[in-house]
């Protein structure tokens, strides 16, 4: 039990340092913060320009018609800035452009509506009325938001005009084409008819929670192998490797203890985000264990990756390449539709997904288990490699 | 002055090449800006997946493939194991009579409407010719998504100068090479100017590398270059004092994380927040920084508001580094 009693003096040893207050007091700050600032089910951000081309009693009828069924909600008129500007305008039938040039700032007030989703009751986008065509298209470029003309000819029947920003990919631009090709209630009579079958769980993280994987994905693991090399690169500075030659106790403990110090800090600066913030909702049990074993790995590779070089400087650029690298699939994670199979070969990925289903509570125990077992083998072996490198060169 | 400044510059670009610190500052963004350009479509591409059989009808896989990205399996079986991966994918199943729509459960609402709605009007035989919707585009290049990758970009390498800087003090004071600085003709300011310029001139040569690799050519770069300068003064001063006040490099590291907080804060506040909530961010230089970086990136920017970010980031930086100096005088004296 060498490596425990290390671990002990390793343990009171972090606990002077500053690093190990940093690591509560970050992880105290995240949870004001995500209990404060973050929302458990945000307002959408999404806004739209619209230009009613038609009389203004038949455009009062048709709000007034939203707001009665509940789709949308009245706010105060809201003082918009237009900037000068000048662009041109491609109508993607014809092909021919048209150029608009401003050369003076202009405010205008407009109407401003929330649109309801009937189904959460939350905000999905805030609509601008303008009363100026031009006033819509200059502000549409300008903001990068979507602007639409709804026109009524003599008869009431209704066109639509979108004015996108180019980027979008041609699919967007079929479907605005495809969803104005027959009458709102034929679709609604025939997607009433729809059969849907739902296969998985339904159970989803709002906002606030969904921060909760990535933030120990990052603080735990991917800080961990921080960590733990800047641990022994200060530990080399100061001999303390050089001097584990002359004591009875072996690199190998040296290292566990280190290892376990991190757990250790891990464990901590968890748990104070993660029970305030998920209370009985996740598997401890899984957490804790699935926590472990990755942080393990994780700190072991640190281990490994420290032991081929002397200072921290030389280690820097591996060190933030490997950190980079392993942040990717927080882009998977956060953009479901972008999901390439080679981010899957990535250990961060599983990590994110293991701690989604173990927050949602209803985590795959194979998975979770699977990947649990795949952390600690390859923690023990990246351990094994650190262990031997550097008893092989003991100031390396 | 100027001279010691720039044998100080010297010494600091020598160490940086035989330590190949000065390869990472330079490699790390031009590579991370690589990533930005291969991975970006693939980001950016936000379309509905549907999964689909491979029996189903030609003209109704072709149907869809306009609309969504199709994925074709073989089987039941397989279409199923596909939907209840971990991204939004439905599928659409054809039955004796119609059509099935088969949900993981736990998607956004809007996946489950599309769906359906797409599924009806290829029942009803909607073709785009029969439109009453007409579309016009400012035929823009760059999307949202890639300039808030390049913002985090440029800010990331200006974080990263800062970093060298602290880690490159705690090792000179573990060298003793800073009390040997104390008893040269080498003045407290000239060391401090001389080891900013390596880090300030490689992380801005770095960003404007970047962005040529990612295609920005034509943004105004004198705006790009004047907020990053002003944003490098307050990462500098913030890694001198990280340095200083560090007595080994556990504490350098936990300055480094203490120092992406307000960064990584700054982002999520301008891109989260409602307009209503946006004040709350006023007092972090990262946020004017980030904000400038936006509206100079989508090129919608206009000098006066780009030299009030300046000017808000630079008063900022200026005051942290005169309250910080008798910190860092002292820091520097005593080591």
């Amino acid at each position: 039990m060498k490596w425990f009693s290390t671990y002990i003096k390793e343990m009171k040893i972090a606990s002077r340092g500053f690093y190990f207050y940093v690591e509560i007091v970050i992880a105290v700050i995240v949870l004001i913060i995500l209990l404060v600032a973050v929302k458990e089910y945000p307002e959408s951000k999404a806004k739209e320009y619209i230009y009613y081309d038609m009389p203004a009693e038949m455009m009062e009828q048709v709000m007034e018609k939203e707001i009665l069924e509940g789709n949308i909600r009245v706010l105060e008129d809201t003082e918009l800035t237009l900037k000068p500007t000048s662009f041109e305008l491609l109508d993607k039938e014809t092909g021919k452009s048209e150029a608009y040039d401003f050369m003076e700032e202009k405010s205008i007030m407009a109407k401003t509506y929330e649109v309801i989703n009937q189904e959460t009751g939350l905000v999905s986008q805030t609509v601008y009325i303008f009363d100026q065509k031009e006033d819509m298209i200059r502000l549409s470029n300008s903001t990068g938001n979507m602007g639409a003309s709804i026109i009524s000819d003599s008869s009431g029947t209704l066109s639509y005009e979108y004015y996108i920003q180019g980027y979008e990919t041609d699919r967007f631009s079929e479907v605005l084409y495809i969803l104005h090709t027959f009458v709102t209630d034929d679709i609604e009579e025939r997607m009433n008819q729809q059969t849907i079958r739902e296969i998985g769980g339904t159970e989803r993280l709002n906002s606030r929670e969904s921060v909760i994987p990535v933030y120990i994905a990052f603080s735990g693991a991917l800080m961990g192998f921080f960590i733990i090399m800047s641990y022994v690169f200060l530990d080399k500075s100061e001999g303390v490797i050089k001097a584990f030659a002359v004591t009875p106790s072996s690199v190998w403990s040296y290292l566990l203890s280190k290892t376990f110090v991190i757990l250790t800090t891990v464990l901590i600066s968890s748990s104070i985000v993660v029970i305030p913030i998920m209370k009985l909702k996740p598997n401890y049990l899984l957490f804790y264990l699935f926590l472990g074993v990755s942080s393990f790995a994780f700190s072991s590779l640190g281990l490994l990756v420290a032991s081929f070089f002397d200072s921290i400087s030389k280690a820097f650029g591996v060190l933030y390449l490997i950190m980079i690298a392993f942040m990717l699939p927080a882009f998977s994670y956060y953009i479901s539709s972008f999901d390439p199979f080679w981010m899957q070969f990535l250990p961060t990925y599983p990590i994110l997904e293991g701690f989604k289903g173990i927050m949602k509570g209803e985590a795959d125990v194979s998975y979770v288990l699977l990947y649990s077992l795949v952390f600690f083998l390859g923690g023990v072996i990246l351990l094994a490699f650190a262990n031997m490198k550097f008893k092989k060169t003991l100031t390396v | 002055m100027l001279n010691r400044i720039i044998r100080i510059f010297r010494k600091d670009a020598k160490i940086a090449i035989r330590d190949a610190m000065l390869l990472y500052i330079i490699i790390i963004p031009i590579l991370l800006a690589v990533g930005i350009l291969l991975f970006a479509p693939g980001i950016i591409d936000t379309s509905l997946k549907v999964a689909m059989l491979e029996t189903d009808a030609k003209e109704h896989i072709e149907y869809m493939e306009n609309y969504m990205q199709v994925e074709l399996f073989s089987s039941l079986d397989e279409v199923e194991k596909r939907v209840l991966k971990r991204d939004d994918v439905a599928a659409i199943i054809p039955l004796e009579e119609g059509y099935e729509i088969v949900l993981e459960g736990n998607e956004d609402a809007y996946i489950a409407s599309s769906m359906e709605t797409l599924n009806v009007l290829y029942e009803l035989g909607a073709t785009k010719e029969n439109t009453t919707a007409e579309i016009y585009s400012f035929e823009k290049t760059v999307p949202p998504l890639k300039t808030k990758l390049v913002n985090m970009l440029i800010l990331m390498v200006i974080m990263l100068a800062g970093m060298i800087i602290s880690l490159g003090i705690v090792e000179e004071k573990a060298d003793n090479t800073v009390s040997a600085m104390n008893v040269s003709p080498v003045s407290q300011n000239e060391f401090i100017i001389g080891k900013s310029i390596l880090g300030g001139s490689v992380a801005l040569g770095s960003i404007i590398i970047s962005l040529l690799i990612l295609g920005y050519y034509d943004i105004n770069w004198i705006m790009i270059i004047l907020v990053g300068m002003t944003t490098m003064i307050l990462t500098f001063v913030v890694g001198f004092l990280q340095g200083i006040s560090s007595t080994d490099v556990i504490e350098a590291a936990a300055g480094v994380k203490m120092m992406l907080l307000p960064i990584a804060g700054s982002i999520v506040g301008y891109e989260l927040l409602s307009e209503k909530w946006q004040w709350t961010m006023y007092w972090s230089p990262f946020y004017w920084s980030y904000k400038a970086n936006d509206e100079i990136l989508s090129k919608t920017a206009v000098w006066s508001d780009v030299l009030l970010y300046a000017v808000i980031v630079f008063a900022i930086s200026i005051s942290l580094y005169f309250l910080a100096m008798p910190k860092i005088r002292k820091g520097l004296s005593k080591s």
